[in-house]
């Protein structure tokens, strides 16, 4: 029914996707699967009209489309759950359910059907959401809830899951499994992005692996099995990117000390030490508060209560307030989204490190440039760019994420709080960016990191907290704590499941 | 009350936008005998018809996430091409400008991708140039039949009360009960969102900016025929007029939420306090500095996340 | 053989594109500056004559400081339209005559007044958000309208003799004005080119999400901004009440929109320094010089508004399609 047939698609200098051909059929569940930042989104949304590919084509039903607009493809038969939500806070479930395509009566929108139609796709879930409420007002699990009933109800041959369970409950799982299944047997295309194996085997037919914006290999799921698309998707062994962990350093001295921090006025409490020559990592399943734990310590969202203090030459300073008073006490931090939080993307590598390095200056002291320290930082960042003053914006995602810790690193920090290290980056540039956090520990530094990669957090870090709802479950060894291990405690708490 | 509160998301209503007028209006009632006189009602009524019309435009702009700062101009250059055109024309002719200047704020906003108050900035200024230019003396004559629907009495009640209700109508029509009117409100809190539920966000910003250049020459019809002489600066107070009374009425300039109710009371709680003060004896000057101080005050209070222009 | 030939010639003509992009995105200033000369020198010569043009030079000075102040605020992404609000308020303070003080002591309390205005600016922007248009306009309005109605108990005066006397003193030939104008313009190039400040400001132009998320003290250089852009206000008023030689409700009036127009044409936009403080220079002595030329054919206040609507909108518009591309 649709086929890929050398699909390109680049990101600036980045490649996003390269030459991917694969078919597949009508009637089938298929999956599409890789690591993060593999290009499953990439290509999915090519077909769901958000951008145009570079090259290549891609067929429906043997003719070639090249939908422009999320409109275009749902012309064409094609309905998008998108991973991002796209529905309006100030509307109505009923309303946005029907967004784009409301019923009509003389000339107004006729919002008793509206609401009767609305009512059977909600319940079709299995759901109870109220159809009167706005979804502003709902849960992030609820909210991905009426997004898939939207997607759903559309009249379309081809549908698209992105990431479709990242939210759901256990049961909401259950109920999106028959959904899958009703589809397959009305004849449908779905397209079910994920890297959950579990539910790969249990809903789809079919799974294409992609790895580095190329695609591996399509198989039947009744042919292959976990180990084997674990191998399609990693294709080199992970523990030769992350460089040597020190021994123990139990007895160094506190970096950052957090006491009875709550990221939620009525959530439980967080206590944790951070110690200068070590990388700690905040672990757990999406969203269940390790990023409100680190930017509350930023001083970007304020905890609600609690005392973090950062130890230094002149004694505890308390952090966490403030995000201009945190930087001055020596904490970085690199967030997750380097285009829109981290970097200046329209100036020069240049000036994005220099602005580091004028931290601690009143605003009117005039300083000089230092072309020098730059050109030696670019150099031991192992940047690859066309010199100091190229625009960031014009540099690889792995570059821009080395000029982004670079930054800090400049600017004479000792403590850095990262929110995913190497999102988005390709994999030389994780091997150089892991180097270069381990280079600034053993200097004497401090990390907290939180990643959605486990095998990064297992690979990378000295201790690893695991996070779940908005408290820390457990300690574990990051040299000797597994997969299995940090799972277990991430989905129920504690250690016997 | 509480689904006032719930829909406060959407509506921006709250009890103060609700309130404020009735206060005002108590208030001035009992402090003032004139205030309460038929005739000042009367005379309150027309006075704030042409800002009720601009500021339902502005409104439904503000809520579609832009804003236009070209609505005063739009009414000075109506009353402009009013006194000067032939008078079978001059109502076409307005309203054809109108759409001129919505589509040329429209495209600038969108495909361009100036920002709404740098756009609408620029044709103001333009647009106040052209008034100049066709009638650069206050004066002339308005049509005998604008003038007769302007300022006559239907069974006691005052033109202006219908040219009100009418707009109050259409508005609440177009933002309540139409497609459009959702779609306003989708494309203003998220157009990037709107855009994957398949709306033509382009297509509806634009009609957005003509949707109140129009109403800018309703009002500026409504206006001129009122005072019945043309002035090439008449308009130029509504284009901030129009922002408080909005803002008062609880309308984000985020865009997304906004309603006609809190529209209609941003408006009357501004034409009351003007009223009041004239009723007072303030001097006009400092009503403008009122104003002023009024529209610092309903912006401030406003939850706005981005940084910027 | 036929390789050989190509390859030197699309060396070259690759190299003239690229002086082609560079002309491209020099500001439009330079290239409208250019066009008017011409045209001025086709249809009224005269306006050519040193004398006159030295005489237009000195007359741009008040638009010249003012756009100083905005091309600051445009970096920054915000704007600055209560220019003329601040310069009628200063006109009251110095000219009234309701203030029983010596000149300097006016001067001051004038100088203290624009930092005022520049701070309540400051708080609406960065501590409430709001948008800088707005508030910039409502600022202007209560200005505007307590002067104007206290012009109404004690009308305005004339300006203090120390103005007066310093807009007629020259140099050689050269008017001080000039000199003041050429210290501010060097003083600011210098400070923007070579402070904290003014990586801070081109930071915060370029990203004010991240700004603020790496820690820069947003709030303080846009508050910096903001004074600055209001005592530049008051220099500009002080040489306007100097020319003008009377106090007046009207003076300064369209400084402000005429300050925006000049750095956008100046190649300034939102969030990009990228004409640098020469670029809104030369736009403030071409759109002086064009008024001037409008003057002389004859057409007036109508025409002028005309050309600034046309050039801020359409200047814009052109950035931010070059940008998108």
């Amino acid at each position: 029914m649709i086929s890929f047939d050398k699909v390109t698609k680049r990101f600036g200098s980045n490649l996003a996707l390269r030459d991917v051909s694969f078919d597949c059929d009508a009637g089938t569940v298929h999956a599409i699967t890789g690591e993060n930042g593999a290009g499953k989104s990439t290509l999915m949304n090519l077909l769901a009209g958000v951008f145009p590919a570079d090259g290549g084509e891609i067929r429906l039903r043997g003719k070639p489309i090249s939908p422009e607009r999320p409109a275009d493809a749902r012309r064409l038969g094609i309905s998008t759950i998108f991973q991002e939500l796209t529905l309006l806070p100030n509307l109505t479930v009923a309303e946005n359910l029907f967004l784009g395509r409301e019923p009509l009566r003389l000339g107004t929108i006729d919002r008793s059907t509206m609401r009767e139609r609305a009512r059977s796709m909600i319940a079709r879930l299995g759901s109870r959401i109220d159809i009167d409420a706005y979804c502003g007002e709902l849960s992030v699990a609820d909210q991905h809830l009426v997004e898939i009933a939207k997607g759903v109800s559309v009249d379309a041959e081809i549908f698209i899951f992105d990431e479709p369970t990242a939210a759901l409950n256990a049961p909401e799982v259950e109920k999106l499994g028959e959904l899958l299944a009703s589809l397959r047997a009305a004849g449908k295309l779905v397209f079910y992005v994920s890297h959950r194996l579990d539910e790969i085997f249990r809903f789809c037919d079919r799974v294409s692996v992609l790895k580095d914006g190329q695609h591996v290999e399509t198989r039947a799921t009744k042919a292959t099995t976990r180990d084997e698309l674990v191998s399609l998707m990693v294709g080199r062994v992970l523990s030769q990117f992350f460089p040597a962990r020190p021994a123990r350093r139990d007895a160094a001295p506190v970096a950052l000390s957090v006491e009875d921090l709550r990221v939620d006025a009525d959530g439980p409490q967080v206590s944790f030490e951070l110690r200068f020559g070590e990388i700690v990592g905040l672990a757990g399943l999406e969203g269940q508060g390790q990023r409100d734990i680190i930017r509350a310590l930023s001083g970007l969202e304020p905890g609600a209560g609690g005392k973090v203090t950062k130890s230094g030459e002149a004694g505890p300073t308390p952090i966490g307030t403030d995000v201009v008073k945190t930087a001055l006490a020596g904490i970085g931090f690199v967030p997750e989204d380097r285009k829109t939080e981290g970097l200046y993307l329209p100036l020069s590598i240049g000036e994005n490190i220099t602005l580091g390095m004028l931290r601690r200056l009143p605003i009117w002291r005039m300083v000089r440039g230092r072309p020098h320290v730059i050109a030696d930082l670019i150099r031991r960042l192992n940047v690859r760019s066309a010199g100091a003053r190229q625009a960031v914006g014009e540099l690889s995602g792995g570059n821009q994420q080395k000029v982004m810790i670079g930054r800090w690193l400049a600017a004479g920090i000792d403590v850095l709080l990262l929110e995913e290290p190497t999102r988005g980056v390709d994999v030389g540039a994780k091997a150089e960016i892991y180097g270069l956090l381990r280079e600034f520990t053993d200097g004497g530094g401090a990390v907290l990191t939180v990643s959605s990669e486990l095998l990064e957090l297992l690979g990378l870090c000295d201790r690893i907290l695991v996070v779940r709802r908005n408290e820390i479950v457990a300690e574990l060894d990051g040299a000797q704590a597994t997969e299995e291990d940090v799972m277990r405690y991430a989905l129920v708490g504690h250690a016997d499941a | 009350m509480l689904d006032l509160a719930r829909k406060s998301r959407r509506t921006g209503l709250s009890p103060i936008v609700l309130a404020l007028p009735l206060v005002l209006f108590v208030l001035l009632c009992l402090s003032s005998a004139t205030f309460r006189s038929l005739e000042n009602l009367a005379n309150v009524n027309s006075q704030i018809a042409a800002l009720m019309i601009a500021a339902l435009g502005q409104g439904i702009v503000a809520i579609s996430g832009g804003i236009d700062l070209s609505v005063g101009s739009v009414m000075s250059l109506t009353s402009a091409i009013l006194v000067t055109a032939d008078p079978a024309w001059g109502v076409p002719l307005a309203l054809a400008m109108g759409v001129c200047v919505g589509l040329v704020n429209g495209f600038g906003v969108t495909l361009f991708r100036v920002h709404p108050l740098v756009m609408t900035l620029a044709t103001m200024t333009f647009v106040q140039g052209v008034a100049l230019l066709l009638h650069p003396v206050p004066g002339g004559t308005v049509p005998s039949y604008l003038r007769t629907l302007a300022v006559s009495q239907v069974a006691g009640l005052p033109a202006a009360l219908f040219w009100c209700a009418a707009a109050i109508l259409l508005a609440w029509y177009l933002l309540n009960r139409s497609r459009f009117g959702m779609r306003t409100y989708a494309v203003g809190a998220n157009p990037v969102s709107a855009g994957r539920n398949g709306i033509a966000v382009t297509r509806l910003k634009v009609a957005c900016f003509v949707l109140c250049s129009l109403s800018a020459v309703v009002a500026g019809i409504f206006l001129t025929a009122r005072v019945g002489a043309g002035d090439a600066t008449m308009g130029n107070p509504y284009s901030l007029d129009t922002v408080t009374a909005m803002a008062l009425g609880g309308v984000q300039l985020a865009g997304g939420t906004g309603s006609v109710l809190g529209i209609v009371a941003g408006v009357i709680t501004l034409g009351l306090m003007s009223n009041g003060m004239n009723l007072l004896g303030v001097s006009p000057f400092l009503r403008a500095a009122v104003t002023g101080a009024l529209l610092l005050v309903a912006i401030g209070l406003q939850r706005r996340e981005a940084i910027g222009a | 053989m036929t390789g050989d030939a190509i390859s030197p010639s699309g060396a070259t003509g690759q190299r003239l594109r690229a002086v082609g992009r560079t002309l491209l995105s020099l500001p439009f200033a330079y290239a409208a500056t250019a066009i008017l000369l011409l045209v001025a020198y086709f249809m009224r010569p005269a306006l050519l004559s040193p004398m006159l043009l030295l005489l237009i030079v000195r007359q741009a000075a008040p638009l010249g400081i003012a756009v100083l102040g905005q091309s600051l605020c445009m970096r920054v992404l915000s704007l600055d339209l209560s220019i003329g609000g601040v310069i009628v308020g200063v006109s009251y303070i110095l000219t009234s005559g309701l203030l029983p003080y010596s000149e300097p002591v006016l001067l001051l309390i004038a100088v203290a007044f624009g930092i005022a205005v520049g701070l309540l600016n400051a708080f609406f922007i960065t501590r409430l958000r709001a948008s800088s248009v707005i508030v910039t306009l409502a600022v202007t309005l209560v200005i505007t309208g307590v002067a104007v109605a206290f012009s109404q108990l004690r009308s305005p005066g004339d300006a203090p003799e120390i103005l007066r006397q310093i807009v007629r003193l020259k140099i050689g030939i050269v008017p001080v004005v000039l000199v003041v104008w050429a210290a501010l313009l060097v003083a600011v190039a210098v400070f923007i080119r070579w402070s904290v400040f003014g990586r801070y400001v081109d930071a915060i132009g370029a990203n004010p999400r991240a700004a603020w998320v790496s820690g820069i003290p947003y709030v303080r250089v846009v508050t910096v901004v903001h004074v600055l852009s209001s005592l530049f206000s008051v220099f500009a008023g002080f040489l306007l009440i100097g020319f003008v030689g009377v106090g007046s409700m009207d003076l300064g009036r369209d400084l402000a929109l005429n300050s925006l127009a000049a750095v956008i044409l100046g190649g300034v936009t939102f969030g990009s320094g990228k004409g640098g403080v020469l670029g809104p220079t030369v736009a403030a002595l071409m759109l002086t010089f064009s008024f001037n030329l409008l003057t002389s054919l004859g057409l007036g206040e109508p025409a002028k508004l005309m050309l600034q609507g046309i050039i801020i909108g359409v200047a814009a518009a052109a950035y931010s399609v070059q940008r998108k591309n």
